[in-house]
């Protein structure tokens, strides 16, 4: 070991949701005896917190705020315009993540006496060894770890675009900083990002126009569903093209003019911002982790087994930076937790069938588990149905039903496989699809379950009274 | 028989009676030779049979199961 390094029993490189989980793990599991060096540069709580999940979902709620009460859906409630200052919005925004951010994970960590922050990057030596650097490049420290966990995280990917540097973007790190609604967006991308911030601007009344490479919004949604979706929003004002690639973009008279290229040939936008949201990359490259012997694929995804070892003996990975389908906050802190579970020699694996995602737009969108293709070609056939909102006492109450319930179960024994909600309040209700899933509940477990009525939670136990009757010949709280 | 030396990070000993409880334990296991505990370090060296015992398998052991104050890491 070299004359200056200072060693640690666990060295977490990154400062997020996985990272604090798993120093968090380690100390209770320890009793406080392990000693951890957390490492890691930006503010505390990484993503989630501060430019993810927190932001994006108090700009919505906010967005949604403004927006209901000027399209209300009950007879006899009539439009309300509702003056807001966007300037304050985000000033509001901006100081509930500040908030958070102290609040569960700055106070948070000076409870844990045997964890030592350093601010700076860390880069393996070796498979044991890491040199802490400042963002350039000069040394800081070196630590070395009897264990070390990789939570370094990621960070938006940016398109090879002719002139999209010069001509300026927000990304969903950078939006956050804004005072002033841009009246028109473009945004590149249709995911979840695109969609949720897309819907808050357009709910606040910017012009929002989504520009997908591929046919269909939300890949990883049940069709019905992307298009379901698609509709509403255009519904809304929002405006989409499809299977589009950007050709380029320059600025025009203070504005930024987006060439499009779509079947119908080429196009152009003016509009005043543009947002890229075409997905993240890890903050892998400059880790060096060739000579720690840890594997990544192509997308520099660090490569796990499920108990989150990597290729190397002693290195873990979590959270972002993991090659897998779902990147999750709450995943990312689950697989912490296992992580370190494992270096105590416990036998903990990561479950990515039950865990459940979502997209916070309005009407959200939630699911778990296979889709109806993903089981089918799995397994050669799969029994599914979809149940209408529209077929929903409370939803038509709520005035709501452009939504849909769809389960998929396996033929040979009824067993929910999987489930995908698009409702107000999705990202509540998919939890029963979640412990149906991951205990192997069969429709006839949610028929046999008592549900309340009206609700939206009704509408689940109705989907799964659809395998065995035709529901439109149905009265309520039949059996 | 070439034994293998494995470094452990043992936490939760309070005295030197905790040393011996986990020493009992560790050269009760199959494949344990040897072992050495410093209480003041909570480090351990345990000497093993590799083609009897894996070294992950040390942390398996009773004396550091999930419902006993004992846990322990590898430190190579």
């Amino acid at each position: 070991m070299r004359k200056e390094t200072k060693h640690y029993d666990l060295i977490i490189l990154g400062r997020g949701a996985a990272a604090f989980s798993a120093a968090i793990k380690g100390s209770e599991i320890s009793k406080g005896e392990m000693t951890i060096a957390m490492i890691g540069t930006g503010p505390l709580g990484g993503t989630c917190v501060n430019v993810g999940c927190v932001p994006s979902k108090y700009l919505l709620e906010a967005s949604h705020r403004v927006f209901m009460p000027k399209h209300p859906r009950i007879d006899g409630i009539y439009e309300t315009i509702v003056d807001h200052d966007i300037s304050a919005v985000m000033k509001g925004l901006r100081s509930y993540v500040s908030d958070a951010r102290e609040s569960k994970y700055a106070e948070v960590i000076k409870n844990y006496n045997n964890v030592t922050l350093y601010d700076g990057l860390g880069k393996f030596l070796d498979r044991k060894t890491v040199e802490i650097g400042d963002d350039r490049e000069k040394k800081i420290g070196i630590v070395s770890g009897s264990n070390i966990l990789i939570a370094t995280g990621s960070h938006p990917s940016i398109p090879n675009i002719e002139g999209l540097r010069d001509a300026g973007y927000l990304t969903s790190d950078s939006l956050w900083g804004i005072d002033k609604l841009p009246s028109s967006v473009a945004i590149i991308g249709g995911g979840s990002i695109g969609l949720e911030i897309g819907q808050a601007l357009l709910h606040f009344g910017s012009k929002v126009i989504i520009i997908e490479a591929l046919d269909s919004l939300l890949p990883q949604t049940e069709p019905e569903i992307g298009s379901a979706l698609r509709a509403l929003l255009e519904k809304e004002g929002m405006q989409f093209y499809m299977r589009a690639r950007i050709d380029s973009v320059h600025k025009y008279k203070g504005r930024k003019l987006v060439e499009i290229i779509t079947h119908k040939g080429k196009e152009k936008i003016a509009v005043d911002e543009i947002l890229v949201a075409t997905g993240r990359e890890p903050n892998t490259g400059s880790l060096n982790l060739e000579v720690a012997g840890v594997k990544t694929d192509s997308r520099g995804l660090i490569l796990t087994e499920s108990s989150m070892r990597t290729t190397s003996p002693g290195i873990y990975a979590a959270g972002d930076c993991v090659s897998k389908r779902l990147f999750l906050e709450t995943l990312a802190a689950r697989e912490g937790v296992i992580a370190v579970s494992n270096m105590f020699g416990e036998t903990a694996n990561i479950d990515y069938g039950s865990s459940t995602w979502a997209v916070f737009t309005y009407p959200q969108v939630a699911g778990v588990g296979m889709t109806e293709n993903e089981f089918s070609k799995k397994n050669g056939s799969c029994l599914c149905r979809t149940f209408p909102l529209s077929n929903l006492t409370k939803a038509s109450i709520m005035g709501e039903t452009e939504g849909l319930i769809k389960i998929t179960v396996d033929p040979k024994d009824n067993r929910i496989v999987g489930m995908q909600i698009m409702a107000p309040n999705a990202t509540d209700i998919i939890t029963e699809g979640a412990y149906a899933v991951r205990n192997g509940y069969t429709i006839d477990d949610i028929i046999s379950t008592s549900h309340i009525f009206p609700s939206m939670s009704e509408g689940i136990k109705i989907a799964a009274q659809s395998f065995i009757r035709d529901i439109t010949k149905m009265s309520c709280c039949v059996e | 028989m070439e034994e293998k030396n494995v470094k452990l990070r043992i936490y939760g000993m309070t005295c030197e009676d905790c040393v011996e409880t986990i020493s009992r334990s560790l050269l009760e296991q199959q494949g344990v030779m040897d072992v050495n505990i410093s209480f003041q370090d909570g480090l351990g060296e345990v000497e093993i049979d590799p083609t009897q015992l894996k070294p992950e398998n040390i942390l398996k052991n009773q004396v550091f199961s999930r419902n006993s104050h004992y846990k322990a890491t590898l430190i190579e």
